[in-house]
């Protein structure tokens, strides 16, 4: 403890330094205000002890001074006074002066009060480095959320709207938004979307909305069921989360033609199918758990699957809607849901939020709110991009003998290996189509001699199949040759197939019988392949499949 | 390749979901999953979406559940077929006797 003593009478100082210095303080000394400044910049001191008249700076100049050198700690200015009239005893106040000690000197007065501004200035110390602390936390803090706000700013946003298809409104109630709202398109053209509200509100509550959203994205991108999407959003919450948290919510998928509806709800509000006036047709109750509470096994995938009409409207809130309060503690609750959406006629999810304000009287938020309002209306096409096609030719060929005709899916396999050629994949499932009929003719009927005329009678389908099976596991000496040719000149693709059977045509040799034989399967050949030609004797055939 | 099917909460709907390939590989899975269609089923949606391939087989498979389903239930709806898959299903006329959307 460091205390400055400024008097101009040397006396005085020698006086108190002795004093002071008894009871183990350190002592400095100064003769006017000026000194004093000085030594106040040079030399850490505690408490200074201020005469009033002084040459060339006095008491009631320096106080302030001194005050505004110590800045935000306290620094007790104590005058030393022989003055007693009230005047002067509220000028030292006014100046900034904390207390007065008279001449001549009490020692157990001085005593005591330099102890009680010692423990005054002790407390100030702590609570200034106190403060300096948090203020760094704080601004750390700060800075950590300005950092993962972008982060979740960048991963959540929608990189395509759906103004046709969705209407919806997300108000966090603090920086970070513990619900989320994700709408993507399937490669099919269905409309998906998800209406999530995690445990809480805050950063806590937003932390589970970043994987949660790549798995949205990523299934629906590769086009998955709504309770598939829901399994999996389940499993990744399960094993993140803490277990006091979860995510209550919907996932709906509105087909690609706008008339059917699929939703998986787990803990969140009922939903409304409504009509253009806001009439509820409909109201869907959650049938599950929230996500990221039940395990792999006990997880349950039941679907609600709904016809819509182009006219009709899905409404789907988080409990911050329902559950806002009035100031007199009244809640929102479903009934003014309700009549909000039968207010006006096409109502918008703004209209709904500006009648849960007026409700609350525009009072603080105490939870996020988050409303979606889905148009059930078909998707427009999708853009179709412009292929571009391998320069190469290519061709492939393969013999099948009876063993590899037996356990292994020849048609499968040369299709995967074609769908890796440039602008071929967009064709697989034809190419699949043209193949797997000409080589099943091939092998039911070239190879194993099995006539499709079982497949007419009741039963017969399931029958020839297990014929086939049969058939297939005697065959002892058979040989099926593949090969496919891709031109790059005109953009095709030359197949033929031919096997080591007898040929329909030495039984059967009229144009009708031949139709028969082959069904169905034949007239979709002709459909989709540019031609289809089989040879004299019916045991091969060449097909070409245009790919513009 | 693979098939799973799934009864609606309510008990309306049965989906059979076809992964893969539809052919006759599955004929005897595909037979059992239609098989336990109850009195309360209104509606069966054989579910396309993972269906990447299908062939006549298949075809012949879906017009046997129809033929063995008859009036018993409400309507059978083929969905979420990609582009390719639906064309097939048209030119082969599914679409007077299935709701293909």
């Amino acid at each position: 403890m460091r205390i400055l003593v400024v008097d101009d009478q040397p006396l005085n100082c020698t006086l108190l330094k002795a004093m002071l210095e008894q009871q183990s303080y350190h002592v400095e000394v100064a003769n006017d205000g000026c000194q004093a400044l000085e030594v106040l910049q040079s030399t850490d001191i505690d408490i200074v002890l201020l005469d009033v008249m002084m040459p060339v700076m006095d008491g009631f100049e320096a106080a302030p001074k001194i005050k505004q050198l110590a800045g935000d700690v306290y620094l007790p200015v104590i005058f030393i006074t022989a003055l007693e009239d009230h005047a002067s005893f509220e000028k030292c106040l006014a100046v900034g002066g904390d207390d007065f000690i008279h001449k001549p000197f009490d020692r157990i007065i001085l005593s005591a009060k330099i102890k009680a501004h010692a423990r005054t200035r002790k407390l100030s110390q702590e609570a200034h480095l106190q403060k300096k602390q948090l203020e760094y936390h704080y601004n750390q803090t700060e800075r950590e959320h300005e950092i993962v706000e972008h982060i979740f700013s960048n991963a959540l946003s929608q990189q395509v709207k759906f103004p046709h298809h969705c209407d919806y409104h997300l108000s966090p109630a603090s920086m970070f938004n513990g619900d989320m709202f994700l709408m993507a398109r399937s490669p099919m053209g269905g409309f998906y979307c998800l209406l999530g509200d995690f445990t809480g509100h805050g950063l806590a509550a937003a932390v589970g909305a970043l994987p949660a959203s790549r798995v949205f994205y990523t299934m629906v991108n590769k086009g998955m069921a709504v309770n598939d999407i829901a399994f999996e959003l389940n499993n990744v919450l399960y094993t993140l989360l803490p277990g006091h948290m979860f995510c209550a919510a919907a996932i709906v998928e509105l087909s690609e033609s706008g008339k059917s509806i699929s939703a998986w709800i787990g803990g969140l509000p009922d939903l409304y199918l409504i009509d253009q006036e806001g009439v509820v047709i409909r109201t869907l109750e959650a049938q599950h758990m929230a996500l990221g509470i039940l395990d792999e096994e006990e997880f349950e995938r039941h679907l609600i699957h709904l016809e819509v009409k182009p006219d009709q409207r899905l409404v789907m809130a988080t409990d911050g809607i329902i559950e806002t309060e009035s100031k007199q503690g009244d809640m929102f609750g479903e009934e003014l849901l309700k009549s909000a959406l039968l207010s006006i006629p096409m109502v918008t999810t703004a209209d709904i939020i500006e009648k849960v304000h007026t409700f609350s009287e525009h009072g603080e938020q105490q939870d996020d709110l988050s409303i979606a309002i889905i148009n059930c209306i078909a998707s427009e096409a999708l853009r179709t991009e412009s292929t571009t096609y391998s320069k190469l030719p290519f061709s492939i060929s393969m013999s099948l003998n009876a063993g590899q005709m037996k356990d292994s899916d020849p048609i499968l396999e040369l299709v995967d290996v074609l769908s890796q050629l440039e602008g071929i994949n967009e064709h697989r499932s034809n190419i699949f189509l043209l193949l797997s009929e000409a080589y099943n003719n091939s092998l039911d009927h070239g190879v194993l001699g099995l006539d499709s005329e079982i497949k007419n009678q009741d039963e017969g389908f399931f029958e020839f199949y297990q014929l086939r099976e049969q058939a297939l596991v005697c065959l002892t000496d058979a040989l099926i040759i593949i090969s496919a040719r891709y031109c790059p000149d005109s953009l095709s693709l030359f197949f033929s197939i031919c096997d080591s059977g007898n040929g329909f045509r030495n039984q059967e040799s009229n144009d009708t019988e031949l139709h028969r034989e082959h069904g169905r399967g034949l007239s979709l050949l002709n459909e989709i392949a540019q031609s289809v030609r089989y040879n004299h004797a019916g045991n091969e055939v060449e097909m070409v499949y245009s790919l513009q | 390749m693979s098939l799973s099917k799934n009864a609606s909460s309510d008990g309306k709907t049965l989906t059979i979901q076809i992964r893969g390939k539809f052919d006759f590989n599955l004929v005897q899975s595909f037979r059992q999953a239609y098989a336990e269609v109850g009195e309360q089923t209104e509606k069966v949606v054989i579910d396309l979406r993972e269906t990447d391939y299908m062939d006549s087989s298949a075809l012949g498979m879906l017009l046997n559940m129809k033929k063995t389903l008859g009036d018993s239930i409400g309507s059978i709806h083929i969905s979420n077929c990609r582009p390719q898959l639906k064309k097939i299903l048209q030119i082969s006329r599914f679409d007077k006797k299935f709701d293909i959307d």
